[in-house]
C-alpha cells in the first residue's frame, strides 16, 4: 500500500509542477502575446469563438483571449507581494516571540495575542474592512499580508521554540552572541524549511484573497481573472468560454500549488522530526 | 476530571475569550484607522475641495481624536448598539434580517455537513491505505483547493446553465425566510457544503485511521465482534471529540465563505450588504459586521477548545 502511494507521488509532483509553471507562463508572458487591447470592442457582444477572437467576445464585445492574457500578471504579483510580506512579518514576530518568550514567558503572549485577534476575523472580512478605508491595489496587498501574518508567525514560533534548547544555540548564547545573531545564524537555517513550506500556503491564501477582491468587483476595473469571472456570470449561457477560461486558470493554479505544498510540507516535517 | 477543575477551565476560557474580544475591537477599529487612507479622502479626493472633504469627515465623526471615537463605539457595542451607518440609518436595522438569513444558510449547511463528513471520513478512514481511500482523499484535496466562489461559479455553470435544474440566482421575496424557498437555498448550501466537506472529512478520516490501528479495536475484531458494533462502540467514541471540534471550526470558516457565495447568487444575506458598504465606504456597517463575524469565530473556537477538553477520553482520565 505504501509503495502504491509513493509511486503515485512522482507523477503528481511533475503534473502539478508543470501546470503551475504553465499558468505562471500565461500570466507573465500573456500581456506580450495579447492580440488586442483589453478595452477595445472586436466583435458583437457575446460572439462565439472565431478567427480574430479565438475565445469569443464578452458583454461589451471585447476580446476574451486578450483580457485573459492580460489578467494574470497583476493578480500574481499582488499575491506574491502579500505572501512575501506576511511570511517576513510572521517569521520576525514568531522568532522574536520564541527568543523573548524564552526569557520571560509573558513576552510570547504579548506578541502573539494581538495576532490571534486578527486571525479571528475571516480573511475575506479583513479584506473588506481594509478596502472600505483604502480601496486600492495596495489595500488588497495590505489585507493579504495582514491576514497571512498570524499563521506565519505561529509556524515560525512552533518551529523555532524547540530549537532553543539545542546545544548549538546554548553554546552561542554562552559565547555572548546577540539575540539577532542567534536568530539569523543558529535558528533561521533550521527553522527555514517549515517556514518556506508555509510560504506556499500563504501564497495560496493570498491568491484566493486577491482573486476574491477582483471577483467582488471592488478592485479597480482591471482584468484580473476574478473580475473576468464575475463579468462573465450574467452572460454565461451565451458565452460560457468567457467564464470557463478564467475559472480553469484559477482552479489549475490553486490545485497545483496546493498539491506541491502538500508534498513540501510532508518533506519538511520529515526533516525536522 | 473533577467538576471543580472543569469549572475553573470553563471560567478561564471565557475570560480569555473576553480579552480576545477586546483585542478584536481594537484591531477592527484602530487598525482601520492606522491604514494610509480613510473612506472619505480615498473616494472623494481629487474630485471635491478640501473643505468639502473636511465637512464629510466631520459628518462621519472622523475629525474627533481616535481614543474618543473608539470609546464611544465600544460603549455602544456593549449596550447592543451597532452604530450608525454612513447613510444615517442605524446599522442594526440595515443588517438585522440579513443576518438571520445568513445564519439560516450556515445552519442548513452545517446540518448537512455533520452527517456527510462523518460518513465520508469514517468510510475512508476504515479503508486507509487502499486504492479507494487514495482516490477519495485525492478528490477531497482537489475540492479543498477550489475557492468557494470558484466552486459557486462551477455549480452555476453545471446545475443552472448546463442542466437548467436550478435558478442561477437565489431570489427570495423581501421579508420572506429563505427556508420557505428551498430552491433558492440549494446552490448556496451546495457550494458551502462542498468547500467545507473536504476539510472536515480529511481530518475525520485521519482520526478514524488512527482509531482503526488501536489495540482496543484489534481486540474487539479478534473476538469476532461484528463490524457495526466495533464502529459504534470503539471507533465513533474515539473520532467524535475531534469531529465536534472540526465542525465548530468549519462553522467559523463557512461563515466567512457566505459573503462571496451570497454575493454571487444574490442570496439575501449580509454578503451583498457588506460588499455594497465596501463600495460606498460605509465603514460603520463593515466594522459592525467584522465584529459580529469575529465574535462568532471566537465563540466557535472557545467551544471547540472546551469540547476538546470535556470529550477527550485521554484528557479526562488524567
Amino acid at each position: 500500500m505504501r509503495l502504491h502511494q509513493r509511486s503515485a507521488t512522482v507523477p503528481v509532483t511533475i503534473v502539478a509542477g508543470a501546470s503551475a509553471i504553465g499558468v505562471l507562463a500565461i500570466a507573465l508572458l500573456g500581456p506580450l502575446l495579447a492580440p488586442h487591447s483589453p478595452t477595445e470592442p472586436v466583435a458583437a457582444p457575446y460572439t462565439g469563438p472565431g478567427p480574430g477572437h479565438l475565445l469569443g467576445s464578452d458583454s461589451l464585445g471585447r476580446d476574451v483571449l486578450s483580457r485573459t492574457l492580460r489578467g494574470g500578471f497583476a493578480l500574481l504579483s499582488a499575491s506574491t507581494l502579500a505572501c512575501l510580506a506576511s511570511t517576513a512579518a510572521g517569521a520576525t514576530v514568531g522568532i522574536l516571540a520564541a527568543l523573548a518568550g524564552g526569557r520571560h514567558h509573558w513576552w510570547e503572549g504579548l506578541l502573539m495575542r494581538p495576532l490571534d485577534a486578527i486571525a479571528a476575523i475571516p480573511p475575506i472580512i479583513t479584506l473588506l474592512l481594509v478596502l472600505s478605508a483604502f480601496p486600492t491595489r495596495s489595500g488588497v496587498i495590505i489585507a493579504g499580508a495582514v491576514t497571512g501574518t498570524p499563521l506565519a508567525a505561529r509556524v515560525a514560533l512552533a518551529s523555532t521554540k524547540p530549537l532553543l534548547a539545542r546545544s548549538h544555540v546554548e553554546i552561542a548564547r554562552a559565547r555572548g552572541e546577540s539575540p539577532s545573531w542567534i536568530a539569523l545564524h543558529e535558528l533561521a537555517p533550521i527553522a527555514g524549511a517549515p517556514i518556506i513550506a508555509d510560504t506556499g500556503l500563504r501564497f495560496i491564501a493570498a491568491f484566493y484573497l486577491v482573486t476574491a477582491a477582483g471577483f467582488l468587483g471592488i478592485d479597480l476595473g482591471g482584468t484580473d481573472w476574478g473580475t473576468l469571472l464575475v463579468e462573465a456570470l450574467p452572460g454565461v449561457a451565451l458565452q460560457p468560454l468567457a467564464m470557463i477560461v478564467p475559472l480553469l486558470l484559477i482552479a489549475t493554479l490553486a490545485i497545483s500549488v496546493n498539491l506541491l505544498v502538500d508534498r513540501l510540507v510532508q518533506g519538511s516535517t520529515r526533516l525536522l522530526g | 476530571m473533577s467538576r471543580l477543575r472543569l469549572g475553573r477551565q470553563v471560567a478561564g476560557r471565557i475570560v480569555s475569550a473576553l480579552i480576545m474580544l477586546c483585542l478584536l475591537s481594537v484591531v477592527v477599529y484602530a487598525g482601520v484607522d492606522a491604514l494610509p487612507g480613510d473612506p472619505v479622502t480615498s473616494r472623494l479626493g481629487g474630485t471635491v475641495s478640501p473643505d468639502q472633504i473636511a465637512e464629510a469627515q466631520a459628518r462621519l465623526g472622523l475629525d474627533r481624536p481616535l481614543p474618543e471615537r473608539y470609546s464611544d463605539w465600544a460603549t455602544g457595542l456593549l449596550g447592543g448598539d451597532l452604530g450608525t451607518s454612513a447613510t444615517g440609518a442605524p446599522v442594526a436595522g440595515v443588517v438585522g434580517d440579513r443576518l438571520r438569513n445568513t445564519a439560516q444558510l450556515v445552519a442548513v449547511t452545517l446540518a448537512l455537513l455533520v452527517p456527510s463528513s462523518l460518513l465520508l471520513g469514517v468510510a475512508l478512514g476504515k479503508r486507509a491505505g487502499t486504492r479507494s481511500d487514495f482516490l477519495g482523499t485525492t478528490l477531497l484535496l482537489l475540492t479543498s483547493a477550489i475557492p468557494e466562489f470558484v466552486m459557486t461559479g462551477l455549480l452555476v455553470l453545471i446545475l443552472a446553465v448546463g442542466l437548467g435544474w436550478l435558478p442561477a440566482v437565489s431570489l427570495v421575496p423581501a421579508g420572506d425566510s429563505p427556508l420557505a424557498h428551498p430552491t433558492a437555498l440549494v446552490l448556496p448550501v451546495l457550494a458551502l457544503l462542498l468547500a467545507g466537506l473536504a476539510y472536515s472529512s480529511r481530518i475525520i478520516r485521519a482520526a478514524t485511521a488512527t482509531a482503526e490501528r488501536s489495540p482496543h479495536v484489534e481486540f474487539l475484531r479478534l473476538n469476532g465482534i461484528s463490524e457495526r458494533v466495533v464502529v459504534r462502540q470503539a471507533i465513533l467514541p474515539a473520532v467524535l471529540p475531534t469531529a465536534v471540534q472540526v465542525w465548530l471550526v468549519s462553522a467559523a470558516v463557512l461563515l466567512g465563505g457566505t459573503v462571496l457565495v451570497e454575493k454571487i447568487l444574490a442570496y439575501p444575506g449580509v454578503g451583498p450588504v457588506l460588499v455594497d458598504a465596501v463600495r460606498t465606504g460605509d465603514l460603520p456597517v463593515v466594522q459592525a459586521l467584522a465584529m459580529i463575524f469575529g465574535a462568532t469565530t471566537l465563540a466557535a473556537m472557545m467551544l471547540a477548545d472546551l469540547t476538546g477538553s470535556v470529550l477527550d477520553p485521554r484528557r479526562s482520565r488524567s
